[in-house]
């Protein structure tokens, strides 16, 4: 104990500049300013306030997928959820099929969409806590069923629709040159903020993230939060899945996709620890801004999507190397 | 001819802390030798010492007359030393003869694992205990399937496996039964005929006098008695392991007449608990005594729902509750403070805040944190306890280890408990930490809490119990009240002399 409170204190001592430049909110921070400079050097008007708008309505799309995934991280148990991606997929198809370009459809596809992946979300978080599966593999094995069910469902043929009024609330401004999926997004950080700190439910995630067993000795259900914020993930996913199709107009099978990665990037640049119980979710914003400001850097660098992989893999392996040190440092 | 085994003058020091002071033995060739003494008196420091797991911080041990410094238990190993490890040494999922020969495996003539021989060889080594278990344990068996019986006669079928001169027993009756351990007390006889010396170690006086020829008696880091065992009786060898006699401090008895018990257990039992009848009343305290790991713990963790219980009944303030799970505990208002409040407390990197409100949130089955109203009232329990800290928002591992555990108890006080069980609460805390802890306990108690206390020091027992209850393998042997609550009584009757 002694070992591990004094180096407690040397990380909590104080708040020397040092400390405040390590801090990794910030460090995102600074990524964003950088990236906005280079890209302003390589493409003029590249920070423009009207592209800043398009960067962020796809940051936001992002950001609700990493939300969910930040509540996984957040409560430990090597908790990941590989299924985001899947469930993105799955919440556009549905949402396309059951909306089919009706306005009326939106709100029953935004509840069918949501309430499919959050239940596919609850059998993850079941299996990782009843069965005691990995978490690992539990969303991955869940990311291929939900693929060939897919697959199965659509005879791999898009389908489905998105209504007008949601494909203009994402993408055509509503005041201020705003769309509304960003005022939305501002909906949820004040949520996830509120939930995480001023809720006995956010504090219980980051208790037992941070030590399970002396959350179960204070009485915390253990494992009814741990497979709750596996639901509560399924259910981010569909709706990103929703505002997705907003975004592109019609779904097909795999355009989640390329969530997956990204969302666990956002959540480890933003400073929440892969071990669990510290971290939140300003800094999974800041890491989803940085994530799309770094591919539209690339993309002006005219580099291809495999360049962009590279990049994107390689980032989550430093950011890993770096954070997993003061991983074993604060237990 | 010299000694097996002669240790002079041995000291050993852990940072401030003196384990040993005054560390001699001698053991003779052909001999079973007692190393007698209470919980921390060193004896476990010595033998490991001669086993060469700790380097002596002064003092010469001799092995046949020479001297020899060991830098690992190796070295040791190699001198003919084994070592019988309390807290078992086997690979779980490794077979039984593959953990006696770890390291060891015999070789055929390219270099390769010789499995026929070492089949042959654990076959040999098992059939020692073959009138107490038949053939229970095949060498291919996992040791996770075995039951701690027979893994602690595959522990010490390891030991003999190294072919050793001198054999340490650190309490290896511990988890065999009465067979059992008469088939190793024949072994051990049989070993001796050999000219093997055995160092024993068992908190069953009753087992030192059936086999041992000498004992050393040990007290506070020094050897304080020799004596051969047929010279002494039981009596006196509980003397010399404590001492002066400390007696309780007198306290006013508690006015029994109507005061209902505020928590009673009826026979309570489970795999690791026999059996226990035990009450509090409102007001009292009452202690766990007896040596380390016999149930108290286990007891105190069954209570709070976090070890099932299997049979008899709890009742709380005269209503039978079935606690499952710590929840249920909390909410009936028991609270459990462990003195291990790294793994069993302490919320590592989240605020002293966040480490206070935890159990009120459980308790209050709170929705909403409402920090502006909770703070203060947190801060008045810290305070209350003397904690010092500088901010709420201050990390938990910015305070020192004894403010750390009053955050944690502080924790349970914002919950108004009724019942409160302490852990050995007191581990490795300092002694001013300690004595606002025990004061503040009893001033818990006079408001009408009962309290169950268990501590690893007999002290802490005899100064702040108003009872004992003595407890030994699961069971309560005896309960000390009044006259009897001294060191003498508590310590014969945890060595099963009652």
């Amino acid at each position: 104990m002694s070992d591990a409170s004094s180096n407690m204190h040397s990380e909590n001592a104080g708040f020397s500049l040092g400390a405040i430049l390590r801090e990794p909110v910030v460090l995102a921070l600074f990524a964003i300013i950088i990236l906005l400079g280079i890209g302003e050097a390589v493409s003029p008007g590249f920070a423009r306030g009207d592209q800043i708008i398009k960067l962020l309505t796809v940051a936001a799309l992002l950001g609700f997928a990493a939300a969910g995934q930040n509540l996984v991280v957040l409560a430990g148990g090597e908790g990941i959820d590989l299924s985001v991606g899947a469930m993105i997929s799955l919440g556009a198809v549905i949402a396309g099929n059951v909306m089919d370009g009706a306005n009326g459809g939106i709100l029953p596809a935004l509840i069918a969409a949501m309430g499919v992946t959050f239940i596919i979300g609850m059998v993850n978080g079941l299996g990782v806590n009843l069965i005691r599966i990995p978490p690992l593999v539990m969303t991955l094995g869940m990311t291929s069923v939900i693929q060939g069910g897919l697959v199965v469902f659509s005879r791999g043929i898009p389908s489905g629709n998105a209504a007008p009024a949601l494909m203009n609330f994402i993408n055509q401004p509503v005041v201020f040159g705003i769309p509304g999926v960003l005022f939305i997004w501002l909906l949820l950080i004040i949520g996830m903020v509120f939930i995480l700190r001023a809720t006995s439910f956010g504090l219980s995630i980051y208790a037992v993230g941070a030590n399970p067993q002396a959350a179960r000795l204070v009485g915390l259900p253990v494992k009814v939060i741990r497979t709750t914020v596996f639901g509560l993930s399924g259910a981010l996913a569909g709706l990103t899945g929703v505002f997705v199709i907003g975004y592109t107009g019609n779904s097909f099978i795999s355009v989640g996709d390329q969530y997956m990665l990204p969302s666990i990037i956002a959540v480890v640049i933003g400073g929440t620890s892969l071990a669990g119980g510290s971290g939140g979710y300003i800094g999974t914003v800041a890491g989803a801004i940085a994530l799309i400001l770094l591919q539209s850097v690339l993309t002006t660098l005219h580099l291809e999507f495999w360049g962009r992989q590279l990049i994107f893999g390689g980032t989550l392996l430093l950011l890993l190397m770096f954070y997993g040190r003061q991983k074993s440092a604060r237990i | 001819m010299s000694s097996a085994i002669t240790v002079r003058d041995l000291t050993k020091r852990f940072d401030k802390v003196h384990a040993l002071t005054d560390g001699r033995l001698t053991v003779e060739r052909g001999e079973i030798h007692a190393l007698l003494g209470a919980n921390g008196c060193g004896k476990s420091t010595l033998s490991k010492i001669v086993a060469g797991a700790y380097a002596p911080t002064s003092g010469t041990v001799l092995i046949d007359g020479k001297e020899v410094s060991f830098r690992s238990p190796r070295d040791a190993e190699e001198m003919g030393i084994a070592l019988f490890y309390q807290e078992l040494s086997l690979i779980p999922k490794m077979s039984v003869e593959a953990n006696i020969f770890l390291r060891r495996e015999p070789r055929n003539g390219v270099g390769f694992i010789d499995y026929a021989k070492m089949r042959t060889e654990t076959l040999n080594l098992l059939a020692m205990f073959k009138d107490a278990i038949g053939d229970d344990i095949q060498p291919d068996a996992l040791v996770a399937d075995l039951t701690p019986g027979q893994r602690q006669i595959v522990e010490i079928c390891k030991v003999y496996a190294k072919n050793p001169s001198i054999v340490i027993m650190d309490e290896a009756t511990a988890a065999l039964d009465g067979r059992q351990v008469k088939v190793f007390f024949d072994i051990l006889r049989k070993k001796r005929e050999e000219g093997v010396s055995t160092i024993f170690i068992s908190h069953r006086l009753d087992e030192v006098f059936e086999i041992c020829d000498h004992a050393t008696i040990m007290r506070n880091g020094a050897v304080v008695a020799e004596t051969a065992i047929a010279e002494t009786t039981t009596e006196d060898v509980v003397h010399m392991m404590v001492g002066d006699v400390k007696k309780a401090p007198k306290r006013q008895a508690l006015d029994d007449e109507g005061k209902k018990p505020l928590l009673k257990l009826e026979g309570v039992g489970s795999n690791l608990l026999n059996d226990v009848s035990l009450s509090v009343a409102p007001g009292e305290i009452v202690g766990l005594g007896g040596l380390q790991g016999q149930g108290q713990s286990t007891l105190l963790r069954s209570l709070f729902g976090a070890l099932p219980i299997t049979s008899g009944t709890v009742w709380l303030n005269n209503e039978q509750v079935a606690i499952r799970k710590p929840a249920d505990a909390v909410r009936r208002k028991v609270a459990y403070v462990s003195g291990d409040r790294g793994p069993d407390a302490a919320l590592p990197g989240r605020s002293i805040f966040e480490n206070l409100a935890a159990a009120i949130l459980v308790s209050e089955k709170r929705k909403l944190v409402r920090a502006k109203e909770l703070r203060p009232q947190l801060a008045e329990v810290a305070s209350a306890f003397k904690t010092k800290y500088a901010r709420m928002t201050d990390a938990i591992g910015t305070l020192s280890g004894g403010n750390q555990q009053k955050i944690f108890i502080a924790r349970w006080l914002a919950t108004n408990p009724k019942v409160i069980l302490l852990d050995d609460p007191t581990k490795g805390i300092d002694l001013a930490a300690k004595a606002d802890l025990f004061a503040l306990i009893r001033k818990l108690a006079e408001s009408g809490v009962a309290v169950l206390l268990y501590s690893s020091e007999e002290s802490e027992l005899l100064d702040n119990c108003d009872r004992i209850a003595v407890f030994n393998d699961g069971a309560v042997v005896t309960e000390l009240s009044g006259a009897e609550m001294d060191s003498f009584h508590l310590t014969r009757a945890a060595y099963g002399e009652a």
